[in-house]
């Protein structure tokens, strides 16, 4: 049985018909299924417990990063295959997963072309695509093997699932495409320096640095953004969770 | 014809096509090299399993079984073991290479080097030993030779 996760933004009416024509194909298709409507106020894992419970063997996240990151970073234990149906802007998850955005995405999903694919780990919750510390003078060790320390203070982006890149300039294509089935998150690091009378960060060359465990440590509280919720910590143990969701992909997936 | 359903052969693929694409895509090698960048400081065993840019500083070992990259004005104290590696920045400890070791005009090295293949341009420093390894098929010929002589001795 088929468990579909509507983000709250769907509602609006200019989505209305991609949402008409997407329930038709799977309606074809004889996937269509349960239709649930998510909001702020609700709890993602119970839903989804209760939905196993009831006979759901697959749950479809329909909406965009935001809902991708916000619905596995707490559904990620839930013993059950996940789909996605990328709708309307803020998708780049889906180009990673091989997905196409709206209508045929459904086709992907149809197949059932599954993978397994790994989950980053921050104190006692997991993220799935990104996770962001915000220039601070921190300390960084790898594994328990080595430290990386730099005069200035140090910007942290952990990928797992999202692509990312730090352009040197506005003509800079350089991308890494990080790859959520290697076993391994890729931290990228940059220094950063306040320049200027209103204190504008000048950073400097990125460093790269694949890992399976990572801490992240401070004197001063520092500010993290992880699949888009921010908190404040002053040590972060970032672990990898290997093959921990079992996931629908496309034949054009970039792993 | 308009109201025509997609058709369920769509459905149906999955089985089929499921294992030409992951025989094809585990050949394909998609690991992300590691990068020192420029202003970092790197302390302890630096180990990766992929391939290794240094641009700033390490202490302590560096360790890979594929390619190092030291660029100019990397500094690096520390016993490095890699594949095959491209030195030009400074080095003070052993070198340990497998394969080929390129060593180029702006490189300093304070250290032995023990390496299979080395490439030295024209103005880079070495302050150390140089052992370099035998190709494997001579130290099998020698191997091969030294035993038919000892056969030939217990015959007589």
């Amino acid at each position: 049985m088929y468990v579909y996760l509507y983000d709250n933004f769907l509602s609006n009416k200019k989505f209305d018909a991609i949402i008409k024509s997407m329930e038709v194909r799977l309606t074809d298709y004889g996937i269509a299924g349960k239709i649930l409507r998510l909001n702020n106020f609700i709890d993602v894992k119970p839903l989804i417990d209760d939905e196993i419970k009831r006979g759901a063997t697959t749950i479809v996240i329909v909406g965009n990063d935001k809902t991708f990151g916000n619905v596995l970073s707490r559904s990620a234990t839930c013993k059950v295959t996940f789909g996605f149906l990328p709708v309307g802007p803020g998708n780049t998850i889906s180009d990673v997963l091989g997905i196409p955005i709206n209508l045929e995405s459904c086709d992907v999903l149809s197949r059932r072309l599954r993978e397994r694919l790994d989950v980053g780990w921050v104190n006692n919750r997991y993220f799935v695509s990104q996770l962001h510390v915000l220039p601070s003078k921190i300390e960084v060790e790898y594994d328990e093997k080595f430290r990386v320390k730099s005069k200035n203070e140090l910007e942290i982006v952990v990928c797992n699932l999202q692509p990312f890149f730090w352009k040197t300039d506005k003509k800079d294509r350089n991308q890494v495409q990080v790859n959520p089935k290697d076993g391994k998150l890729e931290a990228f690091l940059r220094p950063a320096k306040k320049k200027g009378w209103f204190g504008k960060y000048v950073y400097e060359q990125a460093s790269v640095f694949p890992f399976e465990e990572m801490i992240i440590r401070s004197d001063k509280a520092f500010e993290i953004e992880a699949d888009g919720k921010k908190t404040k910590e002053k040590k972060i143990k970032i672990k990898l969770a290997p093959s921990r969701i079992d996931m629908i992909v496309g034949r054009e997936r970039k792993f | 014809m308009i109201f025509q359903k997609p058709s369920s052969d769509i459905a149906l693929e999955k089985n089929i096509e499921k294992e030409p694409i992951n025989s094809s895509q585990s050949s394909v090698d998609d690991s992300v090299d590691t990068v020192v960048g420029p202003s970092v400081n790197v302390e302890g065993d630096f180990s990766s399993a992929g391939n290794i840019i240094i641009k700033g500083s390490v202490s302590g070992s560096v360790n890979t079984s594929k390619h190092l990259l030291a660029e100019e004005g990397s500094k690096i104290m520390a016993n490095i073991q890699a594949g095959s590696a491209t030195i030009s920045g400074m080095v003070k400890g052993s070198v340990k290479v497998k394969d080929t070791l390129i060593i180029t005009s702006t490189a300093k090295i304070l250290g032995d080097i023990r390496v299979k293949t080395l490439q030295v341009d024209a103005g880079a420093v070495i302050q150390g030993k140089i052992i370099m390894s035998m190709p494997s098929e001579l130290t099998e010929k020698s191997t091969s030779s030294r035993s038919s002589f000892k056969k030939r001795e217990k015959k007589i």
